[in-house]
């Protein structure tokens, strides 16, 4: 008797322990699991007020295959480097054209005379027809250039990796460099964390450089004194967040600036004094569609003389323009 | 009498041939299964488990699927890739004003030192006793900075399970096993290419 | 405008095929100047366990095997046995943490056959194969004292009751299953279920889940009473050295010369892993017809559970399947599309983020499903085939003399062997058959003592 109630007590341990294994395997499906109690909060500063959103995305343009590592707007139309080659795309409809150019191009420039493509560590002259003039030197083993801008005979080129501008002339005749160091507390140099070092010559020919590292944009003279600045860190929508913003600007007609963060990607637009003015594009609409390791990256934006930005969405390849809001 | 004892050794001599022609069969397939996995995959290699940190999505399970109480996975500081920012988007909480108090830090058990070297640049040291593996900071890291906080199993912590439970759980694929003699990607290396 | 996007994506795809990419990750930046002389320190890799100590691992196995059987089959020393299991509890379970171990064994050599991808380590191989190598000539000698799961099993048997022989063998029959399943989820790469529903490893690395410690402490509480639970119920690589030993060549033997049918050795057995002798009386012309008749109606019914087994196989194949992760995950998002913008669900998230298209995973869906309805198929075919075989086994009588161990069942712990009076007696040299008289008193005695006690 008591060997038949030890039985039916093994039996039904038996049958728990079976009927717990088969429980918990069915269960044990990872969707079941919750989510992600370690999850970065981050989807309030992903909320951008409506009132401050000026433009509206209109159409896009496909760059297929392309690897696009940069884009640059001269004369209505959109020149865009990758792979090994350059793509111009004409706005008023024209097909577009291709040329071959050297392999691995991070950067371009172009204005009336010629285009300017920025490789890692040289830069090269291209004629508009595409046709390779110059390979100027390389300027050493540590050099990223992420960043070129043109200033009638003088042209810029930002080295994220050694943290300056160089300066050369139109014919690759190296005139000059700084690093923006000055006396004042303001002058620690360029931060640079990471290979986002962009700068712009607006249309009053002052040239402005971002120091990342400090969330400033800075005004530099041709020879590289600094002559103001202005800095914005927040995780709030007027300023920049997180580390290396804004990663790419450049400027309107007006002298104010059109920024793009990365990280959280955003569009904005700044006035010549560092007030946020309006908003382009807002993080909603720069959702991760393809893999990326890192949150997104900062498109490179261009913008038009009526306020048109172009933006080259790096996480899907392709360009997005956003024109102005009709205000009533 | 003598019949039953010469039907017994029949009976006997039947049984033991049978035997031993079924342990030869049995013998053959088990070596057989051996001589075809070992021709077909075996290696002498050792094998462990390994995080991409190029594949990794920061969900957190590395902290709540090992099977130790305390997580094999721990963050890992590729120094070579840190910007020493002020502004550490894997060492504060998004929004955070620069101060370093525990409400302000990211990370649930405050496993990030922070340590001024000159202005402006700060050294981010992961004190591993404290680390649960959760990539929050990573996450963080990832998304404001360079990347350089990621997430490695540690193999002196370790157990090398025959399948890692983490691996299992792992949504983005990013747990594989490796050989032995390279256990760890640890990012900022000069030689590795990201797979495009 | 959008005419001409067609004609440019052309141009560009081939170019892009004609250049290849040159997409090179920006991983290395200068780090910052550091006017202090501050130095970057490097990130600190511990090594694992050197390559060395693997094959010593197996080295101590084949050591632990070769001792264990010649200390069962030879040297007929229990006390020896526990030592040695005791040993390989602390070694293998202990220092090693339980992994590696053979019973997981099955599940690499398995998704190796079947994974061309996948590589074994020479290891995982060897253990694999040894123990059943050595249990083909010693018998189940890895159970007895190289097993770390059953060592633990082992020591804590206190009171082992005897339950009755159908529940017995039915139970005997889930890890016949077990088996199938492990295997079919191994090969398929969905899992390895053995290791993770491993009872003991909990309690070997003092550390685990909870549900892991939680069925370590009830399996040896359940192993007081019925001794080696996981071993009899759930060991899949029980099975397979099941069928070797039923084939050893040398098996421990209960008693070293001439049975005289004590009973003793019966008793002591806490796994009713000994077989009684059957009578002549039993094989009555009757029962023998009777038996004839239903051996060749079981024989005739095993071609009928091999096709039954492999039918509800083939059937449960898509069930079976949802086991793969992948499978499960095509399944989700075929089922509920909306969670697609469900941020909170990880897996899809990271799937989506993973660049690989929707399409891709159904048809890498697709694959499985197809391996799984081959491998259900086998696999119930298979669970048929054993069940028709230990069906069979229950009408086959072979004429039995002697108490004698189980072969199959037979751990080869070696307790029996210290139970059994004739041992003792030739020890001490004296001559046998002048004995059995006073010896069959002596045994008396001894069960009175034992009832008694």
């Amino acid at each position: 008797m008591k060997k038949r109630g030890l039985t039916i007590v093994i039996l039904v341990i038996l049958t728990v322990i079976i009927g717990v294994i088969v429980v918990d395997f069915l269960n044990n499906r990872p969707d079941r699991r919750g989510e992600n109690p370690y999850a970065l909060e981050v989807d309030q500063y992903k909320v951008v007020d409506p009132e401050l959103i000026s433009h509206k995305e209109t159409r896009n343009f496909d760059l297929g295959l392309l690897i696009a590592s940069d884009m640059s707007l001269y004369d209505r139309a959109l020149y865009v480097s990758g792979n090994s080659s350059l793509v111009v795309i004409p706005l008023d409809g024209r097909p577009a054209t291709m040329h071959e150019i050297l392999p691995r191009a991070t950067c371009l420039e172009v204005d009336q005379g010629n285009i300017f493509v920025g490789f890692s560590t040289y830069v090269a002259k291209y004629s508009h027809e595409g046709e390779l003039l110059q390979e100027w030197p390389h300027l050493g083993e540590s050099t990223v250039i992420t960043n070129l801008a043109i200033k009638e005979d003088k042209v810029f080129v930002a080295d994220a990796g050694n943290r300056r501008i160089v300066i050369f002339n139109r014919e690759g005749e190296q005139e000059g460099e700084f690093e923006g160091k000055a006396e004042s507390e303001a002058g620690h140099g360029f931060i640079i964390p990471s290979a986002n070092f962009d700068l712009a010559v607006n249309s009053f020919g002052e040239l402005w450089v971002v120091n990342t590292g400090k969330h400033a944009l800075e005004n530099y003279s041709d020879d590289g004194r600094m002559r103001g600045y202005w800095d914005k860190a927040s995780f709030d929508i007027d300023g920049f967040m997180g580390c290396c913003n804004p990663a790419r600007i450049t400027v309107m007609e007006d002298g104010s600036f059109v920024t793009s963060e990365k990280g959280i990607v955003r569009i904005k637009i700044y006035d010549q004094s560092g007030e946020l003015i309006s908003v382009v594009a807002p993080p909603a609409l720069f959702k991760k569609e393809r893999s990326a390791n890192e949150e997104g990256k900062a498109p490179e934006v261009c913008v038009d003389e009526n306020g048109v930005v172009y933006a080259l969405d790096f996480d899907r390849d392709v360009i997005r323009v956003f024109e102005p809001i009709e205000s009533e | 009498m003598e019949k039953k004892d010469k039907d017994k050794d029949k009976g006997y001599n039947r049984r033991s041939f049978i035997n031993n022609g079924v342990r030869l069969a049995l013998g053959v397939s088990v070596v057989g299964t051996a001589a075809f996995t070992l021709q077909r995959s075996a290696s002498g290699k050792d094998y462990v488990w390994q995080i991409d940190p190029f594949k990794c999505t920061q969900c957190g399970r590395c902290a709540t699927e090992c099977v130790k109480a305390e997580s094999a996975v721990k963050c890992v500081h590729a120094y070579a890739l840190c910007g020493y920012c002020d502004l550490c988007g894997g060492y504060f909480k998004p929004g955070a004003k620069l101060q370093t108090g525990a409400e302000n830090q990211l990370c649930p058990t405050a496993a990030i030192q922070r340590k001024f070297i000159e202005e402006p640049y700060f050294e981010y040291i992961i004190d591993e006793e404290l680390c649960i593996g959760c990539a929050k900071c990573v996450k963080g890291c990832s998304a404001f900075g360079n990347g350089s906080l990621h997430l490695q199993i540690r193999h002196d912590l370790c157990l090398n399970c025959n399948q890692c439970s983490i691996a299992t759980n792992c949504p983005s694929d990013a747990i594989s096993r490796v050989p032995a003699s390279e256990p760890y990607i640890i990012k900022g290396n000069f030689t590795t290419e990201e797979e495009s | 405008m959008l005419k001409k996007i067609p004609n440019l994506a052309l141009i560009l795809i081939l170019f892009a095929l004609l250049t290849g990419s040159f997409l090179q990750a920006q991983q290395r930046f200068p780090k910052p100047e550091f006017d202090t002389g501050y130095v970057q320190p490097d990130p600190t890799t511990p090594e694992p366990r050197a390559m060395a100590l693997e094959y010593f691992d197996v080295l101590v196995l084949l050591a632990v095997l070769s001792l264990a059987s010649w200390l069962a089959v030879k040297k007929r020393s229990r006390r020896g046995l526990l030592w040695l299991s005791v040993f390989s509890l602390i070694y293998f379970g202990f220092y090693r943490d339980g992994c590696i171990c053979s019973i997981g064994a099955i599940q690499n050599v398995a998704l190796s056959i079947f994974d061309p991808g996948y590589a074994i380590s020479i290891t995982a191989l060897l253990f694999f194969i040894l123990p059943l190598l050595f249990a083909l000539f010693f018998g189940r000698t890895f159970c007895a004292a190289a097993c770390p799961l059953g060592a633990i099993q082992d020591l804590v048997v206190i009171n082992p009751v005897s339950i009755p022989s159908w529940i017995r063998k039915t139970l005997g029959f889930i890890p016949v299953i077990y088996l199938a399943l492990s295997v079919l989820f191994a090969a398929t790469g969905s899992d390895f279920i053995i290791c993770r529903y491993d009872p003991f490893v909990g309690i070997f690395r003092m550390d685990g889940p909870f549900l892991m410690i939680f069925l370590g402490i009830t399996f040896l509480l359940l192993g007081m009473f019925y001794a080696r639970p996981y071993c009899r119920v759930f060991c899949p690589y029980g099975v397979l050295l099941s069928w070797m030993s039923k084939f050893s060549k040398w098996h421990l033997s209960i008693t070293p010369s001439e049975c005289i049918k004590c009973k003793l050795c019966k008793d002591s057995c806490p796994f009713d892993a000994i077989e009684v002798p059957v009578e002549q009386a039993y094989r009555t012309p009757e029962v023998s017809r009777k038996n004839l008749k239903r051996f060749i109606l079981y024989i005739g019914l095993i071609p009928v559970l091999i096709l039954l087994g492999g039918w509800i196989g083939s059937k449960s194949h898509i069930f079976l399947s949802r086991v793969h992760p992948d499978v499960y995950l095509a399944e989700l998002m075929i089922s509920q599309p909306e969670l697609k913008e469900d941020e909170e669900n990880l897996d899809i998230q990271a799937f989506l983020e993973s660049g690989d298209t929707f399409e891709q995973l159904v048809d890498q869906a697709a694959v499985i499903r197809e391996k799984f309805r081959k491998g259900s198929l086998v696999m119930g075919g298979f669970i048929g085939l054993a069940l028709g075989i230990t069906l069979m086994n229950q009408v086959v009588f072979r004429r039995r003399e002697d108490y004698e161990p189980h072969k199959g069942d037979c751990f080869s712990c070696g307790r029996c062997m210290d139970y059994c009076p004739i041992d003792s007696q030739k020890s001490k040299g004296e001559s046998q058959k002048l004995n059995v008289e006073s010896l069959k008193l002596k045994v008396e005695n001894q069960k009175s003592v034992k009832s008694k006690g």
